[in-house]
């Protein structure tokens, strides 16, 4: 299953972002991508890495596809939203997340 | 018994201390060993030293988090979350393992996967560029374990007594010292506007800058001097050295303003980059902040500090100064001072490009009316009163503005028009936190004279405005197309030239016949041996490193104005330096 979601943090996919994305991804059991939108499935990376999310080099307010496979799917795509959705300072997807998956 | 060792260089920060010499060397040393031949690399041996060497860097980042937390907050501390993920980083780790289990041994293998990852980052935007600092933070890390290689001086927790002695020191380095530990700074290069030097000067660090490679023969634990006033560091200091430097060091501290002897008010205040920094200026007998440089509150960190943030800070310095004013210069990056999450623009000449009040009202329009709102609001808490508004037939005037103590100044002014839209920002601000109902008023506004363009165009600046600031650093640099931070061009960085000086009349001139007054925040303002020659130039405010000011309070009330003004019509008929240091007297 897949969403797509607009950036709202400031920094962008960078730093606390991005690290946050990693981490939130590793909590769940299953195999996640992240994308710019508009590049469809080849500008596609794995979310578990730092250095590919950074790569991805994606701004505050741009749009990026989310992809999840396996049995936390949609658990982690909402985190992942949640996440991506907040500006830095309220972002606590960690603690609202934790262990519901649906 | 060891006789002393005098070194020259050049005096930073007019102090002297005494103290134990300890180098600080960033770049230690990682060289890797030859590559051996793969058939010889047991590659079981070298994943247990990768997974060793990462435990280990995992342990000095999260250290070094917890650390940042207690000390910089939440912004500073994600840093190192970061730095934990690329460390963890599947893409590395796998690539890396494979490495190894193809015969390379592990510090090769982390070295050539993190040097892949920091060039595909580098070819990249300048954020990206930001964040290949994180990886070699992080590569250095792993080698160092894997090298077994000392970990580099933590210049936060510095011993007591400690003169730190370096080949140079970034401004972030400087910035991380505790005065109350380091008793001076030696560098083997810098010059003395360097930011390092700035930094040390308003942390009121004795320091000595470009000593030359003769620094280089000064052991780790000598007992080490640092004369800021002479330049001089003395290796070894005699007992008569140390008590002539030590006790010589302070001129008693003058909290009330000072008059020239003939009785014209001058304003000695301080320039302060950093909250820390408020609290020295106080203690030094500072008439108020004359530059308060708001851009440190947008520094090393991932995203632009809240409204709420800014209005805060700039409370705080006004609430330490209650009886006196704090000037708050608006965001001044660009040029050297990068912000990553800015997006500055890449350009090949910054200093003549975007930075100053030309971002404020294009690029960073939105920032800087956020900065304005704070700013506004502050105003109010400065006053405590209602709104003012700007302008109506009374420029000049005082009345409607009901600002108290704050005043906000525009950095990097060339054109009447940026005034005018800026202006207009203001006012179009106040009017917003009036509909809001939201508490605010208008401070007094200024704009920098840092150009010549503004120096020119002085008369109509001040008609405008409620006062001028004359930025030295800067309008050293303009006039005379000279980078401070470049020592081949440091002898035409002097605003002791004739140009620069005659620039500087221009200003305080072009101000007269206005209501405007006129006051100076470059390094030149905090130099007691100039102190006539500006009182003589018609400035009205001087405002200085902290550690300065008792100095020039104590020359201010020397001055006759009278005296002071022919001195420095006597100065601006000079054609070259060497005249102008002969007409004050000075050395060479």
């Amino acid at each position: 299953m897949e969403r797509i979601v607009e950036v709202v943090p400031e920094a962008g996919l960078h730093a606390r972002p991005a690290s946050k994305l990693v981490k939130t991804v590793n909590r769940f059991d299953a195999d996640v991508s992240v994308g710019r939108a508009a590049d469809g499935d080849d500008g596609s990376v794995r979310a578990d890495s730092m250095l590919a999310v950074t790569g991805l080099n994606v701004g505050h307010g741009e749009s990026v596809r989310i992809v999840a496979d396996g049995p936390d799917a949609e658990a982690a795509l909402d985190a992942i939203e949640d996440l991506l959705t907040s500006p830095v300072e309220d972002s606590t997807g960690e603690e609202r997340t934790e262990g519901d998956p649906t | 018994m060891t006789g002393s060792t005098t070194l020259t260089g050049i005096g930073s920060t007019p102090r002297t201390g005494v103290g134990t010499a300890r180098w600080y060397r960033p770049g230690a040393d990682l060289t890797l060993p030859d590559r051996p031949d793969p058939s010889t690399v047991a590659p079981e041996v070298e994943r247990e030293r990768f997974e060793a060497a990462r435990e280990e860097a995992r342990e000095a980042i999260r250290l070094a988090r917890d650390r940042a937390e207690v000390r910089d907050g939440d912004e500073e501390a994600a840093v190192f979350d970061a730095h934990e993920a690329f460390l963890d980083d599947p893409g590395i780790v796998d690539d890396v393992e494979s490495a190894i289990d193809d015969g390379t041994p592990a510090e090769h293998a982390v070295h050539d996967r993190f040097e892949a990852a920091i060039e595909q980052f580098e070819g990249m935007d300048g954020r990206m560029a930001e964040r290949a600092d994180d990886l070699r933070d992080v590569r250095d890390r792993l080698l160092r374990a894997l090298l077994d290689a000392p970990t580099p001086t933590d210049l936060s927790t510095l011993p007591a007594g400690t003169v730190l002695l370096a080949e140079r020191l970034t401004p972030s380095d400087t910035a991380e010292l505790d005065p109350a530990a380091v008793a001076g700074i030696a560098t083997v290069g810098g010059g003395r506007t360097s930011h390092a030097a700035i930094i040390a000067r308003s942390l009121s660090i004795p320091a000595v800058v470009g000593v030359g490679d003769a620094l280089g023969e000064v052991p780790d634990g000598a007992e080490v001097l640092v004369d800021g006033e002479a330049g001089e560091v003395v290796v070894g200091p005699d007992e008569d050295r140390r008590a002539a430097a030590l006790g010589g060091n302070d001129v008693p501290v003058v909290t009330e303003s000072v008059s020239t002897a003939d009785g014209l008010a001058i304003e000695v205040a301080a320039n302060v980059g950093s909250g820390a920094e408020v609290s020295p200026a106080v203690d030094r007998g500072a008439d108020g902040i004359g530059l308060f440089r708001s851009e440190f509150l947008f520094l090393d960190r991932e995203s632009p500090p809240s409204e709420e943030e800014q209005y805060e800070a700039v409370v705080a310095a006004l609430e330490a100064f209650p009886d006196d004013r704090v000037v708050v210069r608006t965001l001044d990056v660009g040029g050297d001072k990068r912000v990553p999450y800015l997006d500055l623009p890449e350009e090949p000449n910054p200093f003549l490009g975007r930075r100053g009040i030309r971002l404020s009202l294009e690029e960073h329009a939105d920032l800087f009316e956020t900065h304005l709102r704070a700013l506004l609001r502050a105003a109010a808490h400065a006053g405590g009163s209602d709104a003012g508004g700007i302008g109506g037939d009374d420029r000049d005037g005082d009345s409607d503005r009901d600002g108290g103590d704050l005043a906000v100044m525009f950095p990097m002014v060339s054109r009447v028009e940026e005034v005018d839209a800026a202006l207009d920002r203001v006012e179009s601000v106040a009017a917003d936190l009036a509909a809001e109902g939201t508490e605010h008023a208008i401070p007094d506004l200024g704009a920098m004279v840092e150009t010549p363009a503004a120096s020119f165009l002085a008369d109509a600046l001040a008609a405008r405005l409620d006062f001028l600031s004359v930025g030295t650093n800067d309008l050293a640099g303009y006039v005379m197309a000279a980078d401070r931070e470049n020592d081949a061009v440091a002898d035409y960085h002097d605003p002791l030239h004739p140009a620069v000086l005659r620039a500087i009349g221009r200003t305080t001139t072009g101000a007269e016949g206005t209501d405007a007054w006129v006051g100076m925040c470059g390094e030149m303002a905090g130099d007691p041996e100039l102190t006539e020659l500006l009182v003589g130039l018609g400035l009205d405010e001087l405002s200085m490193s902290a550690v300065t000011v008792p100095a020039v309070k104590e020359r201010v009330r020397a001055v006759d104005s009278a005296e002071a003004s022919e001195l420095a019509d006597e100065v601006l008929a000079c054609e070259t330096r060497v005249e102008v240091r002969d007409v004050l007297g000075l050395d060479g």
